[in-house]
């Protein structure tokens, strides 16, 4: 994301009635969110904003005035970003053209993804432990592409494989505010949804 | 075939321990759980106060002990040794994963001393309400005892972020090092804390945190006397060394948990090269002044 501070950008708004200020500061966020498709961080929002003004302050009063609409805003990671709520998801499925921003990921896709999100950091040696049978390149290349996964440590063995960590598009993508949100290994394992919980990594 | 140690035992420094009635019995009431945690730690403070203790190292080992505790809250189960892989492996510009990000964390609040900009930094804008103006409040928060005031800086921080954890500890742990005077983050409190107990609050949060006091104290006071002997045995084979830069060396050794040969040689490139940072290393190991922390014949990881 660019960082540049924008010259002339009048952040105090001083010449405005406090009320309309922090309406406009409001604005400027909203306005940042809707721009942007991946979760914006508070230290980019409060760029736009006042010096002495509080971001999380402004995302409440904004979360307020967006009840009632088909958005909101969510915390993902150590940002935030506007997105439909869930309920909309058949409407837009059945009428807009999301077929580019879709994952289109394959079951066994998203099996490895899986598979990193609860060992990372891994190795495409260590998913192979996982699975049985080699990972491809282009799996792990597809998922990269797609910023669902980035690298991690070097692995320490032979040829120091690198290992995939996942990424905060993955918790966005995912609805996730952080890896917490993902099921309890313990809880998959009782349910009979993996094989045994004990299999990770030393 | 292992050569004998570079200084006989008796040389060797000795601390304190802790007086067995602090930690004999576990307290239902805040006023005798107040009074062991505050003899804690003053012991721990008089004890640790010699020239021995290498506090930077000591500091940074109980930041890797605090950064498991924090992932263990946080539902993960890696252990250190992964842990120490994965920031000590990643190169700079990878992600090095939950783990590595948490011990990171930890190891760059204790590195440097404690101030308002490096906290801040430290805990990147994870958390709701936690602006600087706000880390300053905190620091100079007012309470009875310093433990209370941490206690008071958890529950605040964790009203509105329940799943900091790992950053109100580390947060908890500068307001107690800075209120007994300290200059640099001392992981205690971490250490003793559990899930459960910082879903408590108020007057059953305190209790927790001064039970937690003595347990910090009570792993980090043996720790401080292995490392200060430690650290003698390392400095008295100092001498024997006939690598260029050895005595930095030695004197990185003692301020950091683990490094890799090349981060050393990397970190004085004028004197060693990696070739030459593998060789003091596995010298030093021979020497039985510094240990290989990890069991691999590659990719190895030393420290005191």
């Amino acid at each position: 994301m660019a960082r540049r501070e924008e010259v002339g950008l009048d952040r105090e708004l001083a010449d405005l009635p406090p009320e309309l200020r922090w309406r406009e500061w409001i604005r400027r966020i909203e306005a940042v969110l809707f721009a942007s498709a991946s979760p914006v961080a508070r230290a980019d929002l409060s760029r736009v904003v006042g010096q002495g003004a509080s971001v999380d302050l402004l995302i409440e009063d904004l979360a307020v005035d967006l009840e009632g609409r088909p958005y909101e805003v969510a915390h993902v990671g150590a940002g935030w970003m506007l997105r439909t709520r869930p309920a909309y998801a058949p409407v837009i499925r059945a009428a807009a053209d999301v077929g580019s921003q879709a994952l289109n990921l394959s079951q066994f896709d998203l099996a490895v993804l899986a598979a990193i999100a609860f060992h990372q950091p891994i190795s495409r040696d260590g998913l192979k432990d996982i699975f049985g049978k080699e990972i491809s390149r282009d799996l792990i290349g597809r998922l990269s592409e797609l910023d669902l996964i980035g690298t991690g440590p070097r692995e320490p063995r032979r040829g120091a494989p690198y290992t995939f960590v996942t990424t905060e598009a993955f918790l966005a993508a995912f609805g996730m505010e952080s890896l917490r949100d993902l099921p309890d290994p313990e809880q998959l394992a009782d349910a009979g949804l993996s094989a045994s919980s004990g299999a990770s990594a030393p | 075939m292992r050569k004998p140690p570079a200084m006989p035992d008796e040389a060797l420094p000795v601390l304190p321990p802790l007086p067995g009635w602090i930690t004999a019995a576990s307290d239902e009431t805040p006023e005798p759980a107040a009074f062991r945690s505050g003899a804690a730690l003053a012991h721990l403070s008089l004890a640790t106060a010699c020239d021995d203790v290498p506090d930077a190292l000591w500091r940074d080992r109980l930041a890797l002990q605090a950064a498991e505790v924090c992932l263990r809250i946080a539902g993960r189960r890696e252990g250190t040794s992964t842990m120490r892989d994965a920031l000590h492996l990643a190169r700079p510009g990878d992600d090095p994963g939950p783990a590595g990000r948490v011990l990171r964390q930890w190891s760059r609040v204790v590195a440097r001393p404690i101030s308002v900009a490096g906290l801040s930094k430290a805990l990147g804008g994870a958390l709701e309400g936690v602006t600087p103006e706000w880390i300053a409040l905190c620091l100079h928060t007012a309470g009875a005892t310093p433990v209370d005031r941490a206690a008071q800086v958890i529950e605040a921080v964790l009203a509105d972020n329940p799943r900091g954890e790992t950053a109100t500890l580390i947060l908890a742990d500068a307001v107690l090092a800075k209120s007994l005077g300290g200059t640099h983050v001392l992981p205690l409190l971490s250490l003793g804390l559990t899930a459960r107990d910082l879903r408590l609050r108020g007057d059953d949060l305190r209790l927790c945190c001064h039970r937690a006091a003595v347990r910090g104290v009570g792993q980090a006071l043996p720790l401080a006397g292995t490392l200060a002997r430690a650290a003698a045995r390392l400095r008295a084979v100092v001498p024997k060394l006939r690598a260029k830069g050895a005595a930095r060396a030695v004197e990185m050794f003692l301020s950091q948990d683990a490094l890799t040969p090349v981060a050393l040689a990397r970190a004085m490139p004028d004197s060693l090269s990696d070739r030459a940072a593998r060789r003091l290393c596995e010298r030093l190991v021979e020497l039985g002044a510094l240990r290989e922390l990890t069991g691999r014949d590659t990719f190895r990881l030393y420290g005191v």
